[in-house]
């Protein structure tokens, strides 16, 4: 499939299930409530290092987060829900409770629980405060500012994580610019969040390595520097692959952000330097999730 | 919405408790329920029409209607007229209107329910029953006009508001919950309180024991006035500043009185 001279490869993203949660972080201003979100969803790119995967899903105006103020979305993944419980709590504590002026409330309801206000109340000290309004427990915790609100607990959502694309450019810079492009496009789409570094991944990675003890290495089949030396995935006007992972509530969500970030590739064309669209995966016997990126396209 | 519709066929000279006359209920005609010391069909004092639904109306209060909606889990019961005591005892779910002022203990130990009466209530309302340790836990009760004494002695959890003013001894040994007062306090409130927020308009009236904490802007304000509509409408939507009151500090209390002016 070529579109607008850009290549569909026949292949497919091959994607694990993983249990998620949204949370809704708020602030005096929009400046300060991504500041909050950005510092909790850091170092949170991949299960394998970080032990969850965390990105800011939307900013959300004043009028659509339960305190009136400016506000943003975030999605945090993890391999399953004792994983996710142990760490949502972790980095609100450390990254939402010191955010000057946050608050953080449940995002979604339903599924397992995750607690937020639960484990934080403690900081509190005993002066702590409890509130029950409309079946839902909130807590005030005093802090030398003020008072940080959270909600007690959040619902979470059996969800898909590792949905890829591979963006193969003819330059470095061509590469990178249009997975920026492709990144601007997938961030509209609600319910996913790309969890690297700006929505990007420059070192995909394959599955193992030489060395005992890595669980993952560096992709070599895709690196345009090893072309003379290994089998290569790369034709001759390739010099540089760029990732980009999706992570979602839902199949539909990742397939949809996939499509989102294709059509905006193929909108740049072969002309802006993206010579192929590619995907990563295991051979299908790892993932149950295949997104297929020429049916996608379809 | 179906439902019956009861109608009294005259004024009555015993008290009626009306236990078990809820929304879904069927052949009510025919229901046996208290009145003076004997007990009767509903029929003889009440005129039934409609069928069985989701909502039950009363078209005509009375003082001596006692136990008005108690126990309700679910439906909508309407009065059109005065209720007397125990109206919404421990009901769980559903809601009641009454277009009429309430009696004693009005939405006592209520446990989920959404109780809005247009006039006054009696004495205790959502207080701890006879016996009880606890008052109401959790629903809300919203009153249009005053409340007797000892308002929400007791409460446990839920939002009450009451417009108009309040009798002495308002939210006495009050252990958790939110109790919105937009009238006048009489006499100490708030003695004894553990946690728990009062919302006032001043505080003139708070029992000796809080102390000024200052005023703050809260979060949590905002929070209340989007979650419950019967706080949106007595705090008002812009609100996020209040006066701190912390008590009752005479008995080691870590509630607060905030005066949202």
């Amino acid at each position: 499939m070529i579109l607008n001279g850009v290549e569909i490869r026949d292949s497919f993203a091959e994607a694990f299930p993983m249990v998620g949660t949204r949370l809704i972080i708020t602030a005096d201003t929009a400046k300060w409530a991504m500041i909050a979100a950005k510092t909790m969803t850091g170092f949170a790119t991949s299960v394998i290092g970080c032990g969850c995967e965390a990105g800011v899903e939307r900013e959300l105006s004043p009028e659509d987060t339960p305190d009136g103020r400016p506000g943003v979305a975030v999605l945090i993944f993890a391999m399953d829900i004792k994983g996710l419980k142990a760490v949502v709590p972790l980095r609100i504590g450390q990254c939402v409770l010191t955010s000057p002026t946050s608050a953080c409330y449940a995002g979604m309801e339903g599924g397992d629980v995750v607690s937020i206000g639960k484990a934080l109340r403690y900081f509190g000290d005993g002066w702590q405060i409890a509130k029950n309004v409309d079946g839902r427990r909130i807590w005030r915790v005093p802090v030398m500012e003020g008072e940080f609100v959270c909600d007690h607990e959040s619902g979470t959502v059996s969800g898909v994580g590792g949905g890829n694309i591979l963006i193969l450019g003819t330059s470095r810079g061509e590469a990178l610019a249009a997975a920026e492009v492709a990144v601007e496009a997938m961030q509209k789409v609600e319910g996913c969040i790309l969890p690297f570094p700006g929505g990007i991944v420059r070192s995909g990675s394959k599955v193992g390595s030489k060395y005992k003890g890595m669980f993952a290495s560096s992709n070599n089949a895709y690196c345009p520097t090893l072309r003379a030396q290994t089998e290569t995935k790369l034709p001759p006007e390739v010099a540089s692959v760029q990732e980009i992972v999706i992570d979602g509530v839902s199949f539909d969500a990742v397939s949809a952000c996939t499509k989102a970030g294709i059509e905006a590739l193929v909108a740049l064309g072969r002309d802006k330097g993206v010579v192929a669209i590619d995907a990563g995966n295991y051979g299908g016997n790892l993932g149950p999730y295949h997104f297929k990126l020429r049916e996608i396209m379809a | 919405m179906t439902g019956f519709v009861l109608t009294p066929r005259g004024a009555f000279d015993a008290r009626v408790d009306l236990t078990g006359v809820l929304p879904g209920a069927a052949d009510l005609e025919r229901l046996s329920i208290g009145f003076g010391f004997r007990r009767v069909a509903l029929g003889e004092l009440f005129s039934v029409s409609g069928s069985v639904g989701e909502r039950l109306t009363i078209a005509g209060g009375s003082p001596l209607l006692d136990r008005v909606a108690a126990g309700l889990t679910s439906g909508e019961l309407v009065v059109n007229g005065d209720v007397g005591a125990d109206l919404a005892k421990g009901a769980t779910g559903g809601s009641v209107i009454v277009n009429g002022s309430a009696g004693a203990y009005a939405a006592g130990e209520l446990a989920g329910a959404r109780v809005a009466i247009s006039g006054d209530v009696g004495e205790r309302l959502g207080a701890a029953g006879d016996g009880s340790r606890r008052g109401m836990s959790a629903g809300s009760v919203v009153v249009g006009g005053s409340a007797g004494p000892r308002a929400g002695e007791r409460l446990r959890g839920g939002v009450i508001v009451v417009k108009g003013a309040v009798a002495e001894g308002a939210a006495t040994d009050l252990i958790a919950g939110t109790f919105a007062i937009g009238g006048a306090l009489t006499g100490p409130t708030g003695r004894g309180m553990k946690r728990g927020t009062l919302l006032l308009r001043s505080a003139e009236g708070l029992a000796s024991g809080f102390g000024d904490a200052g005023e703050h802007d809260l979060v949590m304000l905002r929070v209340l006035v989007r979650r419950s509509p019967e706080l949106a409408s007595f705090l008002g939507k812009g609100v996020t500043r209040a006066r701190r009151f912390a008590g009752d500090l005479n008995v080691a209390g870590k509630g607060e009185a905030l005066i949202v002016g």
